[in-house]
């Protein structure tokens, strides 16, 4: 909290009343023949065309859905097509002044979205910046079955190159726009504004904000648009992107031309139904989407509902708001109306509507209206109207043809490049900033107090005779962080951090201390305390091209971001066909002290989702440089601390924590200390317990135990490790993970298929207890402690000469805490 | 009155802080809430204000100092009174900790002893290591009691196995595994490998023309110590030979003294050598000691072993302060632990190495003429006593006659004694047998 907001008791105690302002609902009422003055006539004439080619568009999918067939072209395709037959007015008047710097988002339900943002941007954009596009992605790739034998004007191909890139895709054709791994429900194309659709409700909600937030930072041009459903304004993320997009701080502490709010539109595709639960009457009480505004700030969000089943309707309010946007005024909230002719998917069966309900809009059908009214207003003529018809479908019956066509839109070859997906995990790029201009910073780094009390530290533990420095003059794990970080602030002008208590606090557990004073607000800030904000919105961030560091104050807090770690953030890479960059540095700290809910290793979670990038490093030294390696890179880190040993000096590293730049790979298990008896594995802070036990085995049974650091968990060079145990031949994995399910256990896994033939003893893993982490005063008796580790080793791998066990590692006692599940 | 400014404690896990800056300085008038100072933990800068109107009289520490939490840093008061109550005891953050000095020895891991069991009972638990280990080794791994949990046969159970057991050339592991055989202690093969042919029961020739027997456990422990002995020593031997005109001529007037009833005890040559030994001893007592690695044992009295030579092996039965016995008392004293040891009846504290602190073994009546006796350790040296042969002397004046001349072998461990110093005894022992006089 900003000392400089001043809490007046009598201000905040006073009386009073909060008043709303009018929503205003379908106010629009101009007729054709009104905006003429607004429209030309090809200006009406590509707005029904491009409705028609929607609708042309979702027909032939319907149809291959249902019929395998469209137009005597016989096709299986099996997998999704959420359609929005029924929605093309909502669509292409949600497009229509949108450019290509304008992003959109949307959903599993944006095939409309998707042709209405193409072919707007492909209007606006001249033929020189068109070709470049088509030849540029992929190689050219999904261009050359486009362009091969085609007589025509470059806007007509790159028409027929939107229809064919996004029919590949979901086709699952390598010549798609995502390489066919996006598929229907994620299909997007950045060049053409069209970012990526969402197939988890609600999923656009906070990482559009995001976007916005990046375009705010970084001062590029256009806005954001996150098409969501009506029924995702009931999810936990969207709420929390709301809140983060109106927060306070923009218009009061963000400084000069940074003042103002997000360049965001909430476009609320409201169909009235999420799958078969009717929002309006069943699932939701706001009866009027856009009511929803009038909660989360002072000005509503410029919140109304407009009619979407007029075009010119929803374009109105286009212009309107882009303005208030300009005027730094956003986020602003639309509930634009609309009603879905067809299912959910295919095999829905509508058994929650009324077949008088769906004809009652079939009636009402936008395109028909929309039609009918060009030609009562002189605009156009039946006959031309029938002609862009009939051209739509030969241009989509050419689409299918060709999409389907195995020679020259192939699946990826599997058989050929197995590992063609796994190629595209990871971007593995190594890039100093993610833009070339000059940093925001309040000063030269070397005037930072920080930065100048770090000059008077020890960056070795331990002075010339052995004896450790007092912990305070320590260079601890901390100023490694801190270090790392505030260096590639000073490179990197994309790089923004956030989190909770970020600012001023200086993060909970003081790792960004100083930087408040190097930053303006706009590179670090404070967050709402909703975690599916902090991560959604710097996936948004990232996309667009930035660096972000977001942080989780305490590990068990993840599960708050559980959506946006586990299925947003690890696969945008992958599923975009490696076109979208992901450097996001995650920064979560494992607690202790605190119990149940404050003090949970959940390194194994992230672990398990392909995707993700897993460090947990536990001396400065490795907290530095492994740092560095995470900001470097262009992938997706969860970078994990713990609160046990923020304080922890560099005992390991010969000549302390170098004071400039270096890197560590990520995926190098670090010998800590050299033995020949016994190999101990360890996963975070658990490395000081376990060297404690080596001390004990060394000094009472004389067995010289050789400890190892794991640092890394994805990736993870089993190398090193099977090295050790040819040595040792037993080894003991040991973490402050409850041991069931843990990466643990995925050591000890590996372990046993790699270096069988070597192993003296099956590898044993010592985890904490699969119960409730208890009270501080108890935690012994819960995290792994150095004696845990010797009785483990006497129990199951070499009993030791007169050693007295204190804690049960009998398989016995394994066997019947797994039948009772703890 | 004056009153101390202490170091606030910021959190609970904090022990010390460092002083930031001063912003009063002593002699400076200072009004309640005035910042005095600012202090920092590891994670925060705090700045400290008066508690207090009053004249800042003394500051303690100096910025940048490290301070423990809740001392007192400076003292506020009227100008002129005293401070000295409130300083502190001198003592810092960084407090001098007398040095721990532990000394510790080094553990090694103690080596697990071989255990052979008759027949394996049941499955046979072996780690994948171990097994690799036995193939690699040749070890036959089926009979060796395992030390792992559940008994599981483990490398260490391995690696002691192929110490203690030959190792099996292929032809014999598959021999081995085939006929059911044991392995045998004593290899021919190359590098100590047993061949085919050492298994026991195999012989194509002499087919079981042999029985095993097993050793006694005297064997055993015979077996061990001289093996450790020429394991943990250095040993060497000098050879030397002793005019024994002098002891021969005593030996004759005893055994005429004995004839005539005027001795009881039938006093031995070797009797008359021991005795000459126990003079020389007296001389270098250095020689009369035990090594024991980074120290020696010097002996003030000498405890003499005898090696004998019984059926049931070598036994070396000492006999204790033999320095302060006559020739009779020797003789006597030498041949009543000889014969026990013979029956058996000896007392087993006096055939403990440590018994002794020197060994004569006697091996002249077996018409030995030279040999290296083995060091009964922790004992320093043995002296091997040779038969007498007649050798050709220089009598003088250029006449050279025969002369009956005893062999004297002293096998010494370097460890504890120079050759030189070796030399001098033998010598010493050499001039106590030629000049004896009882």
């Amino acid at each position: 909290m900003p000392k400089v907001q001043f809490i007046d008791p009598q201000n905040v105690r006073k009386a009073g009343e909060v008043t709303f302002k009018p929503i205003p609902v379908n106010q629009y009422n101009k007729t054709v023949e009104e905006e003429k003055a607004n429209f030309s006539k090809d200006d009406f004439l590509r707005i029904y065309h491009d409705m028609v080619v929607i609708r042309e568009f979702e027909t032939m999918l319907n149809e291959i859905k249902i019929k395998s067939e469209y137009n005597g072209i016989a096709y299986n395709h099996p997998g999704p097509a959420h359609l929005s037959i029924g929605q093309e007015a909502a669509a292409v008047g949600m497009a229509y002044t949108l450019d290509a710097d304008d992003f959109i988002f949307g959903s599993h339900r944006s095939h409309g979205e998707i042709l209405a943002k193409g072919l707007s941007a492909i209007h606006k954009l001249s033929d020189e910046q068109l070709t470049k596009v088509m030849e540029n992605h992929f190689d050219g790739k999904t261009f050359a079955p486009v362009k091969a034998n085609f007589k025509g004007t470059v806007k007509e191909l790159a028409i027929r190159f939107l229809i064919y890139g996004t029919l590949a895709e979901i086709f699952a054709r390598e010549t798609g726009f995502n390489r066919g791994l996006g598929g229907s429900m994620h299909a997007f194309f950045t060049p053409f504004g069209v970012y990526p659709n969402n197939a988890i409700v609600g999923g656009s909600g906070d990482i559009a904000v995001g976007a916005a937030l990046f375009k705010k930072v970084n001062r590029k041009a256009g806005i954001v648009v996150a098409n969501i459903g009506d029924a995702s304004m009931a999810c936990g993320p969207v709420w929390e992107g709301l809140t983060f997009a109106t927060m306070d701080q923009f218009n009061e502490l963000w400084e000069g031309d940074m003042k103002g709010g997000l360049p965001l539109i909430i476009n609320i595709m409201n169909n009235q139904y999420g799958m078969g639960g009717q929002t309006c009457g069943e699932t939701a009480g706001y009866s009027v989407a856009a009511r929803i505004g009038a909660g989360l700030n002072a000005d509503q969000l410029h919140a109304e509902r407009v009619d979407g089943y007029n075009p010119l309707a929803v374009i109105d309010a286009y212009k309107r708001k882009r303005k208030i946007l300009e005027e730094k005024r956003g986020p602003v909230l639309l509930d634009v109306l609309t009603y879905r002719f067809s299912g959910h998917s295919p095999s829905d069966a509508s058994s929650y509507r009324s077949k008088e309900e769906v004809e009652a809009w079939q009636a009402a059908d936008s395109i028909i209206w929309f039609g009918s009214e060009l030609v009562k207003a002189g605009v156009a003529t039946d006959a031309e109207l029938d002609g862009m018809r009939a051209a739509t479908t030969d241009l989509i019956t050419w689409g299918v043809k060709l999409a389907i066509d195995k020679e020259v839109s192939p699946l990826m070859d599997m058989e050929k490049y197995p590992e063609l997906i796994g190629e595209m995990m990871f971007s593995e790029k190594s890039v100093d900033a993610m833009e070339d201009r000059p940093v925001e910073v309040n000063h030269p780094m070397e005037e930072n107090p920080r930065v100048k009390q770090l000059k008077t530290k020890e960056r070795f533990a331990f002075d010339k005779a052995g004896k450790p420095f007092s912990k305070i003059k320590q260079y601890g794990l901390r100023d490694g962080l801190f270090e790392a970080i505030v260096d590639r602030f000073y490179k990197d002008p994309t790089l923004v951090a956030y989190g909770e208590e970020n600012r001023d606090w200086g993060g909970a557990f003081a790792v960004y201390r100083g930087l408040t004073e190097a930053l303006p607000y706009h590179r670090l800030f404070n967050s709402p305390i909703a975690e599916a904000s902090i991560i959604g919105t710097a996936i948004g961030y990232a996309m667009c091209g930035g660096r972000v560091i977001p942080e989780i104050m305490y590990c068990d807090f993840l599960g708050r971001a559980g959506d946006e770690v586990f299925n947003q953030m690890p696969k945008w890479q992958a599923m975009s066909g490696n076109v979208i960059k992901m450097p996001v540095v995650v920064r979560v700290s494992v607690g202790s002290k605190y119990g149940a809910q404050h003090s949970q290793d959940w390194t194994a979670l992230p672990a398990h989702i392909p995707g993700l990038k897993v460090v947990f490093p536990v001396t400065p030294y490795d907290a530095k440089g492994l740092m560095n390696t995470a900001l470097q890179g262009t992938d997706p880190v969860i970078f994990f601390e713990s609160q046990r040993i923020y304080d922890i000096g560099e005992q390991f590293h010969e000549g302390g924590v170098p004071e400039g730049y270096y890197e560590i790979p990520f995926g190098e298990p670090d010998v800590k200390r050299q033995g020949s008896d016994v190999t101990i594995l360890t996963i975070g802070a658990t490395l000081y317990r376990a060297l404690e036990a080596a001390d004990i085995l060394q000094e009472k049974y004389g067995l010289s135990a050789e400890v190892i650091d794991a640092r890394t968990l994805v990736p993870f060079n089993y190398e090193p490790v099977i090295e050790s145990i040819k040595k040792t031949g037993r080894i003991v994995i040991s973490g402050d993970a409850s041991a069931r399910g843990s990466f643990m256990r995925e050591l000890a896994s590996n372990i046993t298929e790699l270096a069988f033939d070597e192993l003296d003893a099956p590898p044993v893993v010592v985890g904490s207890r699969n119960w409730i982490t208890p009270a501080y005063e108890l935690e012994d008796s819960f995290f792994p402690q150095a004696s845990w580790l010797i009785d483990a080793i006497h129990e199951k791998i070499v009993p030791l000469k007169g050693h007295v066990v204190k804690s049960n590692y009998t398989e016995p006692e394994q066997i019947r805490r797994n039948k009772l599940g703890v | 009155m004056a009153i101390p400014v202490i170091l606030p404690r910021q959190g609970q896990s904090v022990e010390t802080c460092i002083i930031g800056e001063w912003y009063k300085q002593v002699g400076d008038p200072v009004k309640t809430g005035d910042v005095l100072f600012s202090y920092e933990t590891d994670k925060a800068s705090f700045e400290e204000e008066a508690k207090e109107d009053g004249e800042l009289l003394a500051i303690f520490f100096e910025a940048g100092d490290e301070v423990p939490v809740l001392t007192n840093v400076a003292v506020l008061g009227a100008k002129g009174e005293s401070v000295d109550e409130f300083r502190p005891g001198g003592e810092t953050a960084a407090e001098e900790q007398a040095p721990e000095v532990v000394v510790q020895e080094s553990l090694v891991a103690e080596k697990e002893e071989v255990v052979l069991v008759e027949k394996p009972e049941g499955k046979i638990r072996i780690s994948p290591r171990a097994k690799a280990m036995a193939e690699k080794m040749g070890v036959v791994f089926e009979q060796i009691q395992g030390s792992g949990p559940h008994g599981r046969i483990i490398a260490q159970d391995v690696e002691a196995a192929a110490q203690a057991l030959p190792k099996l050339t292929p032809l014999a592991q598959e021999k081995a595994k085939a006929e059911n055989l044991a392995p045998v202690k004593e290899a021919t093969g190359l590098g100590g490998r047993a061949t085919a042919a050492d298994l026991i029961n195999y012989n194509p020739v002499y087919g079981d023309d042999f029985e095993v027997k097993k050793l006694p456990n005297i064997r055993k422990l015979i077996a061990k110590a001289m093996h450790q002995s020429l394991q943990n020593s250095a040993q060497l031997t000098h050879h030397m030979s002793a005019d024994a005109r002098k002891v021969m001529a005593l030996r004759k007037s005893f055994k005429k003294k004995l004839e005539s009833g005027e001795v009881s005890q039938n006093i031995t040559i070797n009797d008359l050598v021991c005795f000459a030994v126990i003079k020389a001893l007296k001389k270098f007592p250095q020689v009369n000691t035990h090594f024991i690695g980074d120290s020696m044992r010097w002996f003030k009295k000498v405890h003499l072993g005898l090696a004998v030579d019984t059926e049931r092996g070598l036994m070396v039965p000492a006999v204790k302060n033999a320095d302060d016995l006559s020739i009779e008392g020797l003789s006597s004293q030498l041949s009543s632990v000889a014969g026990a040891a013979r029956k058996g009846n000896v007392d087993p504290e006096l055939l403990k190495p440590e018994a002794a602190s020197f060994t004569v073994s006697n091996l002249g009546n077996y018409g030995v003429e030279m040999f290296t006796p083995v060091i009964n350790l922790p004992q320093t040296a043995i002296l091997g006593v040779c038969t007498i042969v007649p050798r050709p002397k220089d009598l003088g004046d250029g006449v050279y006659g025969f002369v009956p001349m005893m062999g004297l072998s002293l096998t010494y461990d370097h460890q504890a004694l120079d050759g030189g110093e070796a030399t001098l005894f033998l010598k010493e022992v050499k001039e106590q047998i030629e000049n004896l006089s009882i």
